[in-house]
């Protein structure tokens, strides 16, 4: 709990930092896509934070380029 | 548009020595004599070459269009849509990079000097210092490499000088005891990790400099010092440690430093030899980072790239966490997947992108030429 809880104040300390000037400079869509990643960033370390395990990148890739392995075999 | 700073060869000639050092200096070696054993140095001059040839590539594919990042290339060429996924591809290789840096310093870190401290402190320590270079811009980056540049070689000539009276030649005789078709095939590893990857520097290559000839000229000779340093790394690894030691160590570079004695006065010197790695992992991550950014924010137009630094600074960290579950993992990925990623993003849709460019060569040089970045 506490850790989220710091995780939130980080969020909102570089929200504070960034978001007053893409205000002024009515930058949208920086806007949208700086929430969007700083979102994803939360939501992700809160996960983490709580102990949860999350998928390594890499397990995805091995998969993916297995899959294209099995399927060229037959060509080669 | 959003970068209109020019660097000049010279800062680009220091940046490719980083980028192509980078991770090699701390990990090619072991990968290298666990394959070819005592011909690990001999790989070594053969990824070089070989890295040459990509080099070839990306700087052919940079000189056609001398104004655009590669982003912009991808899109001129395989149109918006397919352009913007081969881009999409290409983003997520540096960033994915840029993760797997971070935990390389910190495990190099923490295994060597800081055994206690969890992972989660120096990821963060190491990320605030990137996200800080990537904030100031390119031109501050390439200003403090130039002056890094020169801390980097009197360390490495220190390293070389005062190992070199323990070289025994035992250790790499029988030289060239495995076939010329292993030796190419081993130094896959180290030509993935220093030359394919090197695509990323085509996010400032063309773009970004103010003389484009030369500039291509330190693309290659960049890339030739960095091969030569590690080629000369791998050499005194083998040849000080023999080719058992050298394999089974992580950090076999770090070793050689600890085992610098100079009349039982000068020892165990490797913190301060320490430096090197932390220089060279350094830029390295910058220029991934950097490539990240600045990639996501021409795919999605956006108007400046520095907004996107610290909430992209602190997924990286979060992924650095998770990539690799431990260093055994890290081994087995870093030579098939790793590999087999490196060489999709950065040999087979470059090479695919030379293929579309000389059917719609035509087509291309009649529409007008966009603005400059």
């Amino acid at each position: 709990m506490l850790k989220s809880i710091g995780i939130l104040l980080i969020a909102a300390a570089i929200a504070w930092f960034e978001v007053p000037s893409l205000l002024e400079k009515k930058h949208k869509k920086e806007l949208l896509a700086f929430s969007i990643f700083l979102t994803i960033g939360v939501a992700l370390s809160i996960v983490l934070a709580f102990g949860k395990t999350l998928p390594s990148p890499m397990e995805l890739l091995t998969f993916l380029f297995t899959l294209l392995t099995d399927l060229m075999a037959p060509l080669l | 548009m959003i970068e209109n700073v020019k660097i000049n060869p010279y800062q680009f000639l220091v940046l490719v020595i980083f980028f192509t050092i980078g991770t090699g200096i701390l990990i090619v070696p072991s990968v290298l004599a666990a394959e070819v054993k005592h011909d690990a140095w001999i790989a070594a001059i053969f990824g070089t070459g070989i890295g040459l040839l990509i080099i070839w590539l990306f700087t052919t594919i940079g000189q056609w269009f001398p104004h655009l990042t590669y982003i912009q290339i991808n899109e001129k060429i395989f149109g918006k849509w397919i352009g913007k996924a081969v881009s999409v591809l290409f983003v997520s290789m540096a960033a994915l990079y840029t993760s797997s840096l971070l935990y390389y310093s910190a495990t190099f870190i923490s295994t060597n000097m800081l055994p206690t401290t969890p992972m989660a402190a120096l990821n963060i320590l190491m990320m605030g210092i990137v996200v800080m270079a990537v904030r100031l811009g390119l031109e501050t980056i390439a200003r403090s490499a130039e002056i890094f540049i020169v801390f980097f070689f009197v360390l490495f000539l220190i390293l070389g000088m005062c190992i070199s009276s323990q070289i025994k030649f035992e250790n790499l005789q029988p030289v060239f005891a495995e076939g010329t078709i292993t030796l190419v095939q081993s130094s896959l590893y180290f030509v993935a990790s220093s030359s394919v990857n090197a695509i990323v520097l085509l996010m400032i290559f063309p773009a970004l400099m103010n003389k484009m000839k030369q500039a291509r000229k330190s693309f290659f000779i960049g890339n030739l010092i960095g091969g030569i340093m590690i080629i000369l790394l791998s050499f005194l690894s083998v040849s000080v440690l023999g080719a058992e030691d050298t394999a089974r160590e992580i950090y076999p570079g770090y070793e050689l430093a600890k085992r610098i004695n100079i009349g039982d006065f000068v020892q165990r010197i490797e913190g301060l030899m320490g430096l090197l790695w932390f220089i060279a992992l350094y830029f390295k991550t910058v220029l991934y980072f950097y490539a990240t950014v600045l990639g996501i924010a021409q795919i999605l137009h956006l108007k400046d790239y520095r907004p996107l630094t610290l909430p992209l600074g602190m997924i990286a960290v979060i992924v650095s966490l998770v990539i690799y579950p431990n260093v055994v993992y890290q081994k087995e990925i870093q030579q098939s997947t790793e590999v087999f990623f490196s060489l999709f993003v950065g040999l087979f849709l470059p090479l695919l992108l030379v293929i579309v460019y000389a059917f719609r060569k035509n087509t291309l040089k009649k529409s007008p030429e966009p603005e400059s970045p």
